[in-house]
């Protein structure tokens, strides 16, 4: 694609792009949970909601109006300013961190002549500012952990803490390979690199398996779900949340979750390219998609780790990989 | 406790290889009871003599199979309980009596408690060996409170041995029942024993002994409490409850001053309503013969009281200013302490027309006697063997007296006399050696100079005694004064003299209100002093020995009046008609000092929500302790009581039959000179038409009166020729009043002297009397 | 399994299949190796697989598991302990209740009481009969002890209302006299078991 041939970004444009990003994206994160559910029930040979609208599709709508008319309860001990921000820290950078990211292809709305861009700012150093954007995203668990005065509370923040601290290195060490490859760190520069068909993944294989399993961590997600595994801290840093606060968590986690799926079709999986017959947009959605389904289908299959097992897992094994696998394709590029 | 077991009279036997002492003339079932060994027997009860109808208490003696209830120990006895052909006869007469018993434990009210269930299981059997046509036996009400199933009984005859041994109406007896003949050819089959108890079995029914469907009789009940099966069931209590689901409350029976020991059964009223009440009442009826006010006046209960703070505030303002309480004797030895305690501190007088007489004449007779109560008591006197019966309507007054005199005919081969202005026709029955004498108002003196001429020992008598004796006619003309017929007297009393050895007065109410008291009260230590009678009187309610000895009761009430379950300015009433609600005796705790002298503990049977004697007291003296069982170690001990706790009182028999009831009440004795006993004058005699203060047997008080089973009503009771002469409604006129009553007609009374009830609290039947028990009253026709 | 394997009680013996439990790495290397080979044997992926299998089998193969309880439901063992039900005499339409009390006495959570009184038939009557169901453990003694089979349990164990009253009184557990002919005999705790005639001696007869 020539990005000389692009319409100019406009400032409605782009105010329309994040609109739509936030509607959109907020709402696959609600409905995200009805395919979790669905998909896991499927998995279990059970059949998941069912009763609130077709196929139990309003699910979500009724959790909606569940949450938000539930009970708001910020606990007598509590910070109550940073116990109320916390959650709203989590959902923001989330969202903050897809504005760095394409998420479908631009295109024109008719009649008014305004150009929505497929990023809502195409910064050039889009990764950086993604992989930030999402480290920033540590404060909401640690911030609430702390604020709510709960033992269970503070220790699920501890652990999410070093949990996504630690895997913040593998992230930026597994994709730094990648990015030495490409020599940008512009998302739209790694869809340019991947146009001729050849996905990412092929030269770096060992990159794209790293950067899952850190994706894994960082969003939370089985076989990593340690920070708010009911068994060890009830619900870790959201013990004491309710109703929409607790909602804010959720559809943060669930952002994040299409955050990495968007960045791994885009760094690694080829991109918004076309692809045979199917059209850019199509592929991209696709590949999200399986990439949501992928996380989902882990969550039915395997089982969680052991705290300690967590922390072996990234220092002693991935992090030395990543480092190798940077060098090793230093090496190879040196001498090609 | 009652007895001194000396080594003397104890003999030793041995019971399947282990030596046990027993007192000499025990029955071999008795000893065994008492040393614990387990014989069974059905139709034996321990206090009437053995019928032989269940035969299953065969034992081998001295190698000898003999009924262990009619065998007496003898020294070096050898007894074994189980022998193989024991064993055999006993499970034959179990499967005898299983034969055509009808299978409806389901719904029996015996279930549970049966004792044909509980010797079927005991003897194992499992199977049935012989079979008989059934008869048709026919379910019918004997009386407003005898209910008999023919069909589930097993003709074990402990009912009529009771009636007539214990009770002495001998109401009810063994008929032809009109069944299936045995055939012969079991005769050889079966074991003996077992074969001659189903031939007897097999002809045989209860039914009332006059001839028609219902019994004449005191309705006691204690037919009732002796069925080992379902057959004898109250008619309130039919199919209301099992056995299991009712808890047993030890207490004391509240009307009678007999005191009795029975058990309050209680459970929930209804699903709906979980207040508790009593179903019915039970006793240990080995050792305890109940009366049916004891049985059947039960559920006089003060209930759904709370506490009325007004109410208790204007009672508290109303003992301020009282200058009398005025109460009965239906209250228990700690409430009389609170009220004599009241007495004491603030002054009030203590007015109680029951007792106060009873009270005078028991200290005559400490001064005459030198005792300082009576000596006898009612298990004492069913231990001797010649009973005179004085100044008392033993039927009326008290029944456990009664059950004494019928029983010592019976048991010991006894004799008594009994002598009252009132003829009865029961007490004749009771024994051919029993003469009765039916002598004019006034002549009570004379009673007693006749049993000084009969019994005493003439040399310690005065002279001057002797004499005026002598001046009477001697004991001829003494018979005939009171009306006996001398010569045939004097012939059978020989007789009734023979190998007598424990003689026993029993004196009635009639003598407290005597003109004369003093007098008699020394006739009686006299008598007590040189005819070797042992003396028991009859308090004359409830626990009236209790008020007479703890109270300082004055003899009349002035001023301001409260009335404790009585008439006065405040009443405090457990009647739920007074002006401040207090509980009722069967939902106190508390003793109560009954007829033989001894203290017995009673509890609660039913729950009381509101205030009780106790809690005013709190309030009107310093010192009243926390609860009314608190009052129980401050019964005074220089009249008798123990300072000891109420929770340490024991309330059980053991299978010896004694009894561990609290204590007795200790009796002083001091000598003294014989007594200077008065002549009397026969100017006192009342004449024309006369009226006796008695209650028809049943009733006491207005507790009794409010019991749902007690029917017998208020009114005149007369005899069935007086009752002709009689409208159905008359007007008695008393000298200070007159009362407008009913005529009721009573079988067992004769002569021309009327009975007038006294039950009844509000009719101020005392007042009419004004001090006596009998008075000249006018008849008008109403 | 044979008598004799039966009566062993000497469970150290006995065909007992034990867990293939691999040793645990004590070393570094040893766990390293334990990684490794966990990561390339295709162990993982075996687990992925069986998922995704099962919901194709759920989806496309109608191996679909759940049953959607309140408008489908299962069929239930004839000796479910539910709800009681009260049963009558299928000749007379009387109910079969004696009144005997003993299932008031067995009950352990004390939960069942009973009025009788004496009839006008001179037979016992049941006047009032509830059993508490907030107390109730559904234990069976009560239908194991009485000995008319009358007090059985019923198949209802739908036991949410707003009043669990409303099932507890006699009338509410009895058979529904227009309904006597679908009343099911009950063989379940407490029925007579079908030799129970070989094992009773009879009782001889003189008619």
């Amino acid at each position: 694609m020539d990005s000389t041939m692009l319409p100019e970004v406009t400032a409605v444009g782009v105010i329309i792009k994040a609109v739509l990003i936030l509607a959109v994206i907020a709402a696959i994160a609600g409905f995200g949970t009805y395919i979790e559910r669905k998909i896991l029930a499927f998995m279990q040979r059970r059949l998941g909601p069912q009763h609130v609208g077709p196929y139990g599709l309003l699910q979500l709508a009724a959790d909606g109006i569940k949450l938000f008319t539930k009970e708001d309860i910020i606990p007598q001990h509590a910070n109550k300013i940073i116990f109320a921000v916390a959650p709203v820290i989590t959902a923001a950078t989330a969202f903050i961190a897809l504005a760095a990211v394409p998420v479908f292809p631009g295109f024109t709305i008719p009649l008014v002549d305004v150009y929505v861009p497929s990023i809502a700012s195409d910064i050039n150093v889009g990764i950086l500012f993604v992989l930030g954007m999402m480290a920033a995203g540590l404060y909401g668990p640690l911030l609430a952990g702390m604020a709510q005065a709960n033992k269970w509370g503070i220790l699920g923040s501890a652990r999410t803490a070093i949990q996504f601290l630690s895997y913040e290195v593998v992230t930026g060490l597994s994709i730094l390979a990648p990015i030495m490859m490409v020599g940008s760190l512009s998302f739209v520069d790694f869809n340019d690199y991947q146009a001729d068909g050849t996905w990412l993944v092929v030269y770096q294989p060992v990159a794209f398996v790293l950067f899952l399993i850190a994706g894994f961590a960082e969003t939370n997600r089985t076989p990593f779900d340690l920070l708010e595994h009911e068994a060890e801290v009830i619900s870790g840093y959201v013990t004491e949340y309710s109703g929409m606060r607790w909602g804010l968590f959720f559809i943060g986690e669930y952002a994040n979750m299409i955050t990495i799926g968007v960045i791994a079709s885009v760094v690694f999986l080829g991109g918004y390219n076309d692809f045979w017959i199917f059209p850019g947009w199509l592929m991209i959605i696709g590949k999200i998609a399986f990439s949501f389904f992928f996380m989902l289908w882990v969550r039915a299959a395997w089982p969680h780790v052991r705290p300690d097992q967590l922390m072996w897992l990234c220092w002693k094994v991935l992090m030395p990989l990543a480092v190798i696998n940077v060098v090793i394709t230093g090496l190879v590029m040196m001498i090609i | 406790m009652s007895e001194v077991q000396t080594v003397e009279n104890m003999v030793s036997i041995t019971i399947d290889g282990k030596e046990y002492k027993a007192k000499e003339g025990e029955y071999i079932l008795n000893a065994a009871r008492a040393n614990d060994i387990f014989i069974p027997a059905i139709c034996y009860l321990t206090r009437c003599s053995p019928t032989l109808a269940c035969r299953i208490c065969l034992v081998e003696a001295n190698g000898k199979q003999v009924y262990s209830c009619n065998t007496k120990v003898k020294e070096g006895m050898e007894v074994t309980v189980n022998t193989p052909n024991i064993l055999a006869e006993r499970r034959a007469m179990m499967e005898v009596y299983d034969v055509n018993h009808p299978l409806q434990c389901g719904v029996c009210d015996q279930s549970g408690e049966c004792e044909l269930q509980n010797y079927t299981l005991e003897l194992q059997v499992d199977s049935q060996s012989y079979s008989i046509p059934d008869t048709k036996r026919e379910t019918s009400d004997w009386s407003s409170v005898l209910h008999y199933d023919a069909g589930l009984c097993i003709v074990c005859e402990r009912c009529t041995t009771v009636c007539k041994d214990m009770i002495g109406d001998a109401a009810i007896k063994t008929t032809k029942r009109g069944g299936a003949s045995l055939d012969k050819a079991w005769k050889d089959e079966m074991p003996k024993d077992a074969y001659a108890m189903w031939n007897k079995l097999q002809k045989s029914v209860i039914a009332p002994s006059n001839g028609t469907g219902s019994t004449d009789c005191s309705d006691c009940g204690e037919c009732i409490a002796v069925c080992p099966v379902g057959a004898l069931v109250s008619r309130d209590f039919v199919y209301t409850s099992n056995a299991w689901d009712l808890r047993k409350i030890p207490a004391v029976s509240a009307h009678s001053s007999d005191g009795f020991q029975i058990y309050y059964e209680v459970k929930p009223i209804s699903i709906d309503n979980r207040d508790e009440k009593i179903y019915r009442v039970t006793n240990e009826w080995n050792y305890v013969s109940l009366d049916g006010s004891a049985r059947f006046g039960y559920d006089y209960e003060n209930r759904g009281v709370t506490k009325d703070k007004k109410a208790f505030d204007l009672a508290i303002e109303a003992f301020k200013k009282a200058k009398t309480i005025r109460f009965n004797s239906m209250i228990t030895n700690e409430e009389a302490m609170m009220l004599q305690t009241l007495k004491e501190k603030m002054g009030i007088k203590l007015y109680n027309p029951e007792v106060r007489a009873f009270q005078k004449f028991l200290t005559l007779y400490a001064d005459a006697s030198g005792h300082s109560l009576y000596t006898s008591s009612m298990e004492d006197s069913m231990k001797s063997d010649f009973i005179v019966s004085v100044g008392g309507a033993l039927r009326n007054d008290s029944p456990g007296l009664k059950y004494a005199f019928n029983n010592v005919q019976k048991m010991n081969k006894g004799a008594g006399l009994y002598f009252h202005p009132v003829g009865d026709t029961l007490i004749p029955s009771f024994g051919k050696s029993v003469s009765t004498f039916t002598h004019k108002v006034g002549l009570e003196e004379a009673t007693l100079y006749l049993v000084l001429a009969l019994f005493s020992d003439q040399d310690k008598l005065d002279s001057s005694v002797k004499d005026y004796i002598t001046e009477l006619g001697g004991k001829e003309g003494l018979i005939d004064l009171v009306g006996g017929d001398s010569k045939k007297f004097i012939k059978g009393f020989d007789k009734m003299m023979k190998k007598k050895e424990r003689f026993t007065l029993m004196v009635g109410e009639d003598y407290y209100y005597h003109d004369r008291a003093d007098n008699l009260a020394k006739l009686i230590a006299l008598i007590e002093q040189t005819a070797g009678f042992n003396v028991v009187m009859n308090p004359p309610k409830s626990n009236a020995l209790g008020v007479a000895i703890i109270c300082d009761l004055d003899d009349n009430a002035e001023g301001y009046t409260v009335g404790y379950n009585e008439i006065g300015d405040f009443r405090l009433s457990a009647l739920g008609d007074g002006d401040l609600d207090i509980p009722a005796f069967n939902q106190q705790e508390g003793t109560v000092t009954n007829l033989s002298k001894r203290v017995v503990p009673t509890n609660v049977a039913l729950d009381y929500g509101g205030y009780e004697l106790n809690d005013l007291m709190k309030e009107l003296i310093d010192d009243a302790p926390e609860e009314t069982i608190d009052w129980t170690k401050r019964l005074p001990t220089d009249r008798g009581y123990r300072a000891v706790e109420f929770d340490s009182l024991d309330n059980y028999y053991d299978n010896a039959g004694n009894e561990h009831r609290g204590y007795l009440l200790n009796v002083l004795f001091e000598e003294r000179d014989t007594p200077k006993v008065e002549k009397f004058y026969d100017d006192t005699l009342l004449d024309g038409d006369i009226v006796y203060r008695c209650n028809p047997p049943r009733q006491f008080n207005d507790f009794s009166a409010k019991a749902h089973q007690i029917f017998e009503p208020f009114g005149l009771y007369v005899s069935s020729s007086k009752a002709e002469s009689l409208g159905k409604k008359v007007e008695v006129v008393f000298d200070n009043g007159t009362i407008v009553v009913d005529v009721i007609e009573d079988k067992k009374m004769e002569g021309d002297i009327m009975a007038l009830s006294d039950f009844k609290s509000a009719e101020n039947v005392y007042g009419l009397f004004d001090g006596s028990r009998y008075a000249s009253v006018t008849i008008k026709e109403v | 399994m044979s008598l004799e394997q039966f009566k062993n009680r000497n469970v150290g013996t006995q065909n007992y299949v034990k867990l293939d439990l691999a040793h645990t790495p004590t070393t570094g290397w040893g766990q390293f190796k334990q990684v490794v080979g966990r990561t390339f044997k295709p162990e993982l992926f075996v687990g992925l697989w069986v998922t995704f299998r099962e919901m194709g089998n759920a989806l496309v193969g109608g191996k679909m598991h759940t049953t959607q309880y309140p408008f489908e439901k299962l069929p239930i063992s004839p000796r479910y302990r539910a709800i009681h039900d009260m049963l009558r005499l299928m000749e007379s339409g009387n109910y079969r209740c004696i009144g005997c009390g003993l299932c008031e006495k067995i009950c352990i959570s004390n939960c069942i009481s009973m009025e009788t009184k004496y009839d006008e038939n001179q037979r016992k009557e049941v006047s009032e009969y509830t059993i508490n169901f907030g107390r109730c453990i559904f234990c069976g003694y009560c239908a194991e002890v009485c000995p008319e089979l009358a007090i059985v349990h019923g198949p209802r164990y739908e036991t949410a209302s707003e009043q669990r009253a409303s099932f507890s009184l006699f009338e509410d557990m009895l058979t529904p006299i227009d309904k006597l002919n679908l009343q099911q005999e009950y063989d379940g705790f407490g029925a007579i078991s079908p030799n129970a005639d070989e094992n009773i001696k009879p009782t001889p007869l003189a008619y």
